[in-house]
């Protein structure tokens, strides 16, 4: 049964009937009497409000002296400054951290997209006995808590050597290598699933032409896969680097040398051992913010359209 | 009984050791890492071939304070500089925040630790000891400088020292001079007199103690001054370490006195931060506020309009001669790689040396725990703290670090905090601290 399910799913289905019958005086997407437009307007907005107030709420406080708010509380107005800015970059020595998420992250999003893809390209290619099975437990891997393997991990790569010039503390703890590798592990789950989703969507008949041309499978992957699946890559990409970029997690339990946690847990700098600043931890979290907002709005175009591409087809 | 020196790495970091031995192997097999290899060898041996101390010898020192974060850090550093200066060791930083630090400290002893570590004395650090993961260092004690009380702090339950004592602060009652001169009032000396200014407070629209418990520890030291004042130290300390009942009549007076004393402390604490708490008195809504030094912090001022009391009297037959003063220090890691160095680290750590190359180079100076060290740069309420420390009989180091961590935050913090949302279901309360310290204590 396997071994037919997906050139029957690939089949041809006819969605242009659905289309068809829908009343012509219906615009796209729908439209809605006035006075309920108008009361989802303002819920929406209410909504929507709600959703940024606390953002908004740090980064206007963000901007305030901590005497100020502190001797007149945060419902006040004024004692502006940006000093909390150049103070947070310069306390939390944010241009090392910064390096160091670069360093993690880069690597780690190229890693996983490449092994993803590459898993998803067989998955969805060619059809084979454990075709699905192996779909799920890449699936199923995705679903584990990363708390759950916490101590296997750390007491694995604590055994796991590495040579000096890789890791200066012998081994893969206090390393990035540790940090790129846990990354791409568990992210190459979802990242798969999500791939050979979208490349079951692209017609067969590309590739028996291909075939006929005589390219190999590995051109076939590299020459024709990759370049059809580049905005569910640039989706991808786009969502990998927020969520690698802001893990935190594994970082504090693998990184134990100051100098090389990532600018997400170098956040904590900014606190101390009794007092903290919240107006320095506010700044500090808006300029920790920022890369992953360029990332989200540069590339947020791909990340809408790769996301619902393929959705309509299973 | 002397063990040999080996026996100071754990077990379980032995084993790592070999296997990390014979994995090496088979990776040198599979891939020929030949190279690299060896050194990764050598790593892990814990051998790093050179001198263990003096020139061409490397110590790592891992310090719970962020690089560039303030005083803290600037005196860590002078210290780490001053040892290198002196002993031609080189001195490996190792920054991390200090709530990073402690966070993953189980994990920072069981991976692949610094050789000299800042810590805490009291239960902390002799879980530890316990376990294998700190080394013995009494063959470096005693210290000059260092009287026996330090020593004591310093002792684990099997009668050996593995920490080394550098500075020390006070929890007291602080207050503003200004207000109290305004007022007319005085620290008190004896539980009426205490009552009574508290009365006068409320009378004259003051709140007596600012208080915030948002944090969960702040509350703490409440209940363990409470606690030593009205059932003593030694039973203190014997309830924290989990031998005394949590639902018996000494804990429910501690929590009844509680009661009876809230009514005198801000509304509400469960929504309040130390900070704002600290503020509200600062700004003269409270009167008094017991916490710790670092209170000056959230004042934003170097506090010369601040003094303090340590907590009145209750019961006479008990006095007031115990107080928190949490004792901050250094261990050797017993998986550190340079043993030999950490402990000749470690025991000039504890010298007044070591105290004065840190009060020299930071705005702030601590309160240094060797006798010997210079108090030029102390404030004014440095030099009383160190004046009452001294003064004091016992010496406690608050409850997070003289109790299992487990048992105070993941049982008393949450416990204090339904007590202080409802004081008047003291049973519940005791009955549940005690269940839950059965299953950790067992």
């Amino acid at each position: 049964m396997s071994t037919q399910a997906l050139p029957a799913s690939t089949g041809p289905t006819p969605p242009d009937e659905a289309v068809r019958a829908t009343p012509p005086k219906r615009v796209e997407g729908g439209v809605m009497s006035k006075p309920r437009g108008v009361v989802v307007t303002v819920i929406v907005a209410l909504l929507a409000l709600a959703w940024l107030f606390p953002l908004l709420w740090a980064l206007v406080n963000s901007f305030r002296e901590y005497e100020y708010t502190q001797a007149n509380g945060y419902l006040s107005f004024g004692g502006w400054t940006t000093s909390n800015y150049e103070e947070a970059w310069s306390r939390g020595n944010f241009g090392l951290h910064m390096k160091n998420s670069l360093l993690i992250t880069v690597p780690a999003v190229l890693l996983t997209l490449w092994l993803s893809s590459m898993v998803a390209f067989v998955l969805a290619r060619f059809s084979f006995r454990f075709n699905l099975t192996m779909l799920g437990v890449f699936l199923a891997a995705n679903l584990l808590p990363p708390q759950a393997l916490l101590i296997p991990v750390f007491r694995m790569f604590r055994e796991i050597p590495l040579p000096l010039f890789m890791s200066d503390s012998g081994s893969m703890l206090n390393s990035f290598w540790a940090l790129i590798l846990v990354n791409t592990a568990f992210q190459m789950g979802f990242c798969t699933f999500v791939l050979s989703n979208y490349m079951k969507t692209l017609p067969y008949e590309i590739y028996e032409s291909a075939e006929l041309d005589g390219a190999s499978v590995w051109r076939q992957y590299w020459q024709l896969t990759m370049p059809l699946v580049r905005p569910a890559l640039a989706a991808l990409a786009t969502l990998q680097v927020t969520w690698i970029y802001n893990e935190f997690f594994w970082a504090t339990v693998l990184i134990q040398q100051g100098n090389k946690l990532p600018v997400t847990s170098a956040l904590n700098n900014l606190r101390g051992q009794f007092f903290t600043d919240t107006n320095l931890v506010a700044a500090g979290s808006i300029i920790v913010a920022l890369p992953v907002l360029v990332v989200f709005f540069a590339l947020q175009k791909q990340f809408v359209s790769g996301l619902t591409l393929g959705s309509t087809k299973g | 009984m002397s063990l040999p020196r080996s026996s100071a790495i754990p077990r379980s970091a032995l084993t790592t050791m070999a296997a990390s031995r014979r994995s090496v192997l088979r990776g040198l097999a599979l891939s020929g890492l030949a190279v690299g290899g060896a050194s990764a060898l050598a790593a892990c041996g814990g051998d790093s071939g050179g001198p263990a101390t003096g020139e061409g010898a490397t110590v790592k020192f891992g310090i719970n304070e962020a690089s560039g974060s303030g005083p803290a850090y600037d005196r860590l550093k002078a210290i780490a500089d001053a040892y290198a200066e002196e002993s031609g060791t080189e001195v490996a930083l190792n920054a991390v925040d200090h709530n990073t630090f402690q966070e993953s400290i189980n994990t920072y002893l069981q991976g692949t630790p610094d050789d000299v570590f800042t810590w805490f004395a009291g239960f902390r650090m002799a879980q530890f000891a316990e376990n294998g993961l700190i080394t013995d260092l009494s063959d470096q004690w005693p210290i000059d400088g260092l009287n026996d009380s330090f020593k004591q702090a310093a002792t684990a339950p099997d009668g050996k020292q593995y920490f080394v004592p550098i500075s020390y602060y006070p929890w007291a009652v602080f207050y503003r001079k200004s207000v109290f001169e305004k007022n007319g009032w005085a620290p008190p000396e004896t539980n009426d007199d205490f009552m009574a200014l508290m009365d006068d407070m409320q009378g004259k629209g003051v709140t007596p103690f600012a208080f915030g418990d948002k944090d969960g520890w702040p509350a703490m030291g409440t209940f363990d001054i409470l606690n030593m004042r009205l059932n003593g130290f030694d039973f203190h300390m014997s309830l924290m370490a989990g031998e005394e009942a949590w639902d018996g009549d000494e804990v429910k007076l501690v929590f009844d006195t509680w009661r009876k004393l809230l009514p005198y402390h801000q509304a509400d604490p469960l929504g309040r931060t130390w900070q704002e708490a600290a503020t509200a008195m600062g700004k003269g809504e409270c009167g008094m506020y017991l916490l710790g030094t670092f209170v000056v912090d959230a004042l934003g001022e170097n506090g010369d309009d601040l003094d303090f009391f340590t907590f009145p009297e209750l019961d006479p037959a008990i006095g007031s001669d115990a107080l928190d003063a949490p004792i901050d220090g250094f261990c050797v890691a017993a998986a550190g790689q340079n043993q030999d160095a950490g402990k000749a680290m470690a025991k000039w750590l504890g010298s007044a040396a070591a105290a004065d190359a840190g009060n020299s180079a930071a705005d702030a100076p601590f309160i240094a725990a060797n006798s010997g060290a210079s108090t030029s740069t102390y404030s004014d309420l440095q030099k009383k703290s160190a004046e009452v420390v001294g003064a004091a009989a016992n010496i406690a180091q608050f409850m997070d670090r003289d109790t299992n961590a487990d048992f105070a935050n993941t049982v008393m913090i949450p416990s204090i905090q339904e007590f202080l949302k409802n004081p008047d279901d003291i049973d519940g309360v005791t009955a549940s601290i005690q269940e839950q310290a059965d299953s950790i204590f067992g």
